[in-house]
C-alpha cells in the first residue's frame, strides 16, 4: 500500500499541474487507503491550490493554470466532501459573481472566480450580460453572503447600480455585501450607489471578499 | 482568399466547443507548445528588444498558433478555422494601405518598420476615457485638434445626455452616440480641421445597434472615419462584433479591429502576451477584414501599459507584426497616473518611445488608466505627439536606453500612481489653455528628456 505522504503530495501535485484526471484518482485513491477525507482537503487540496494561487499572485502562474488547478481541485473536493459527515463541512461562505446587463467583459471576473475559490469560497458563477433579478435570485437560491458586479464600460456601471436597486426594492439589500469592480469603477461610485465595496484588481478583491465574509460571520475555513 | 461571408459561414459550421474547453484545452496548451518550441523569453533587462530574428520568431510562432487555434465565436460555440494555406493567401493579397479623413485632412495609413524614418501616425485625444458633460467633450475636442501633427481624433465618450446618465444597450446609449458625434464634429470645424478622420467611433455607442444607428451619415460620420469592432480575450468574437463588420464593411467603412490581451489572464505572461497580440493581427486580417489593429496589452493587476513587462510585449509583438503583416497596428497607450503629475508624463514618454522605434503608430492615450471621468487633458496626447516626432528614426537600443531610464523614475508606483487633476482643474475652460504649472511641468520633462539625448522636431 503506498504510504499516506505520498498519496496526499501527488494530488497536492495533480492540483498544482492542474490535473484534473489525476486529481480524480488519487482522491479515490486516498480514500481507498482509508486516509481521513479531511485529511484530503485540509493537507492536499487546499495546500494545492494555495501554492497555485501564491504563484498567480507573484505572475509566476496565470489564469489558466488558476482555473484548471481550481477545475482539480474541485473534482477531488467533489470526491472527499462526500465522505466528510455535513456538519464538518464548513465553507468561506458563498459568492455570486457575475457581469452586469450589457457587458460581455468577463476576463477579470474569471481571475476573481479562479482567486476566490481558491481561497476556499464557495463561487457561483452566473455568467457576463446578466440582469439585476438573476444576481439576485442566484444569491437567495445559493445561500450567497456575498454579491459580486463586474462592469467594464462605462456605460455599462448602471447595471451595477440596478443590483442595488433590485435589492432595495425586494427588502434585501442588508441580506448580501454588494461589492463592485471593473475598468471603470471607483471608490466614488461604490459609495454612490451604495455598494459595499469595491475592488480595483482581483487581487484586491479577494482580500475586500474575505474580509467581508469575516464580517458576516461566516468564520475562516474550518474543520 | 477567404471573404467575410467565409467567415460569416464558417462560424455556423466550424468545430463546436464550449467557451472553457476553447479556453483551456485548445487556447492555452497550444500557447504554451510554441512558445516552448520557439524559445521566446521575456528579457526584462529589454524593454525595447533589439533583435529581428526575435521578432521573426513571435511573428511565425503567431501564425503557427493562430492556424492551430483558430476564432471563437461566442454566440455558436463554434471554432472557426481556416486553411493554414488560405491564411497565408489571405495575408499576402491583403489591402496594404488605407485611406482616411476627408478633404485637407485626408492621409493614406501604411505599415511602418522598426526604426522607421516616417512619423507615426498620431491618432490623439481621450482614448475612449469617459467625459462627465457635453461641454468638457467639445472643449476637449478642441483642444486635441489644436496639436499640431493630430492626424486622427479618439474622442472622449460621453457619460449624459442632459445629465442623465446613459446606460449601454438603452436607448440613451444611442442618443448617447449621436450627441457625442455631432459635438465631436463641432469641436473639430471650431480648430478648423472639419475633415479630420475620427477612429474611435464610437466610443459612446457599445452595442452594435447604437453603433450602426449612429453610423447614419446625416449624424456626421462617414466611412472615411476609423469604427471600433472589439475583439473580445482572448481571440474570440460574437455576433455583435461580426454584425457592426457586415454592416460596415458593405459601407466601405474602415473597420478597426481592437485587440486587448491581458498580461496575467488566458494569455498568461509577457511573451504570451506578445504572441497573442502578433496572432490578434491576423485575425484583424483574415476574419475582421480590418484597415488597422488598435492595440493595448494590458496589466491584470495595473489596468495600465506602461509597466516594463507590458511595455516588453508592446515593443516585441510591434516589431513583429510591423515587420511581417500588412496590417498597421496602433499602439495605445494607458497610463496608471493622471493629468498634471511627472509621473504622466514618464509613462507617455516610456511608452511612446518604445512603441515608435518598434515600428508601430500611436494612439495617445488613456490616462489615469481611462477610468477616471474627466482625468484627462490635451496636454498629454500633445506631449506623447512631441515625443513620437522626436522619437522617429531612433535605433531600439538608445529607445531602450530612454525607456530604462525612465522606468526607474515610476515603475515602483505603479500600483498605487497618483490620479492628479481634472480637465478644469488643469486648464482655464474660457481661453482654453493649459494653467501655466502643467506648463512648466511639462517643459522640466520635456528638458529632462532632452538632456538625455531626445531630439525634439518641433
Amino acid at each position: 500500500m503506498p504510504q499516506k505522504q505520498d498519496i496526499l503530495d501527488r494530488l497536492r501535485s495533480s492540483i498544482v499541474t492542474g490535473d484534473e484526471e489525476a486529481a480524480k484518482l488519487t482522491t479515490r485513491e486516498a480514500i481507498d487507503n482509508s486516509v481521513d477525507p479531511v485529511e484530503i482537503v485540509e493537507e492536499a487540496l487546499i495546500p494545492g491550490i494555495a501554492e497555485v494561487g501564491g504563484k498567480f499572485e507573484r505572475m509566476e502562474a496565470y489564469l489558466t493554470d488558476m482555473m484548471m488547478a481550481a477545475n482539480a481541485m474541485k473534482a477531488g473536493m467533489n470526491i472527499a466532501l462526500a465522505k466528510i459527515p455535513r456538519e464538518k463541512i464548513r465553507r468561506r461562505g458563498t459568492v455570486v459573481l457575475g457581469t452586469v446587463k450589457g457587458d460581455i467583459h468577463e476576463i477579470g471576473k474569471n481571475i476573481l472566480s479562479a482567486l476566490l475559490t481558491a481561497a476556499g469560497v464557495d463561487v457561483h458563477d452566473v455568467g457576463c450580460d446578466v440582469p439585476a433579478s438573476v444576481f439576485a435570485e442566484k444569491a437567495e437560491e445559493v445561500g450567497a453572503i456575498i454579491i459580486g458586479a463586474s462592469a467594464l464600460m462605462t456605460t455599462t456601471l448602471p447595471g451595477q447600480k440596478d443590483i442595488a436597486d433590485y435589492l432595495n426594492s425586494t427588502g434585501r439589500r442588508d441580506k448580501y455585501s454588494l461589492l463592485v469592480g471593473g475598468g471603470p469603477t471607483t471608490e466614488q461610485w461604490a459609495k454612490e450607489i451604495g455598494a459595499d465595496g469595491y475592488a480595483e484588481t482581483a487581487t484586491d478583491g479577494v482580500k475586500l471578499a474575505l474580509r467581508q465574509l469575516e464580517e458576516k460571520g461566516s468564520g475562516p475555513f474550518e474543520r | 482568399m477567404i471573404t467575410y461571408l467565409d467567415v460569416i459561414k464558417a462560424i455556423h459550421t466550424g468545430r463546436i466547443c464550449s467557451e472553457r474547453d476553447f479556453d483551456l484545452r485548445v487556447f492555452a496548451p497550444k500557447l504554451k507548445e510554441v512558445l516552448k518550441a520557439r524559445e521566446i523569453e521575456y528579457d526584462p533587462e529589454n524593454p525595447v528588444p533589439d533583435d529581428d530574428a526575435l521578432a521573426d520568431d513571435l511573428w511565425s510562432a503567431a501564425m503557427d498558433f493562430y492556424c492551430d487555434v483558430g476564432t471563437y465565436c461566442l454566440d455558436t460555440e463554434r471554432i472557426v478555422k481556416f486553411d493554414e494555406n488560405d491564411i497565408t493567401q489571405t495575408l499576402k493579397t491583403a489591402p496594404r494601405q488605407f485611406t482616411f479623413g476627408e478633404e485637407k485632412q485626408r492621409k493614406v495609413l501604411i505599415q511602418r518598420r522598426p526604426e522607421d524614418i516616417a512619423p507615426p501616425w498620431c491618432f490623439l485625444g481621450a482614448g475612449g476615457a469617459a467625459v462627465s458633460s457635453e461641454e468638457n467633450l467639445l472643449r476637449l475636442v478642441q483642444g486635441y485638434a489644436s496639436i499640431p501633427v493630430i492626424d486622427s481624433l479618439t474622442s472622449p465618450a460621453l457619460t449624459t445626455v442632459e445629465g442623465t446618465r446613459i446606460v449601454g444597450g438603452s436607448p440613451l446609449e444611442i442618443y448617447g452616440a449621436i450627441r457625442a458625434i455631432g459635438l465631436a464634429r463641432q469641436a473639430l470645424s471650431r480648430a478648423g480641421k472639419p475633415g479630420l478622420p475620427i477612429m474611435n467611433c464610437i466610443s459612446t455607442a457599445s452595442s452594435a445597434i447604437a453603433t450602426i444607428a449612429a453610423s447614419q451619415p446625416q449624424f456626421g460620420l462617414r466611412p472615411s472615419d476609423g469604427w471600433l469592432c472589439g475583439t473580445l480575450a482572448e481571440m474570440k468574437v460574437d455576433y455583435g462584433v461580426l454584425s457592426k463588420g457586415a454592416y460596415l464593411l458593405s459601407w466601405g467603412a474602415n473597420v478597426c479591429s481592437e485587440t486587448a490581451p491581458v498580461l496575467g489572464g488566458y494569455a498568461g505572461g509577457p511573451e504570451g502576451t506578445a504572441l497573442v497580440n502578433a496572432a490578434y493581427n491576423i485575425l484583424g486580417t483574415v476574419i475582421q477584414k480590418a484597415s488597422y489593429q488598435l492595440s493595448f496589452p494590458i496589466h491584470s493587476n495595473f489596468q495600465s501599459n506602461t509597466a516594463r513587462n507590458t511595455l516588453w510585449a508592446i515593443s516585441l509583438s510591434g516589431q513583429g507584426i510591423a515587420r511581417n503583416a500588412s496590417l498597421p497596428v496602433f499602439m495605445l497607450g494607458y497610463l496608471a497616473s493622471g493629468p498634471m503629475t511627472e509621473m504622466v508624463l514618464y509613462e507617455t514618454a516610456a511608452w511612446v518611445i518604445a512603441a515608435v522605434a518598434s515600428g508601430t503608430h500611436i494612439e495617445a492615450e488613456g490616462v489615469c488608466k481611462a477610468t477616471h471621468v474627466d482625468h484627462f487633458t490635451p496636454m498629454e496626447p500633445g506631449f506623447a505627439a512631441e515625443v513620437a516626432y522626436a522619437a522617429t528614426g531612433i535605433k531600439r537600443d538608445f529607445a531602450n536606453e530612454l525607456v530604462k531610464t525612465l522606468l526607474s523614475k515610476y515603475e515602483d508606483k505603479i500600483k498605487d500612481a497618483p490620479t492628479g487633476k481634472k480637465f478644469e482643474e488643469c486648464y482655464d475652460m474660457t481661453t482654453g489653455k493649459p494653467s501655466e504649472d502643467y506648463v512648466r511641468l511639462y517643459s522640466k520633462i520635456r528638458k529632462e528628456l532632452e538632456d538625455l539625448g531626445l531630439k525634439f522636431k518641433y
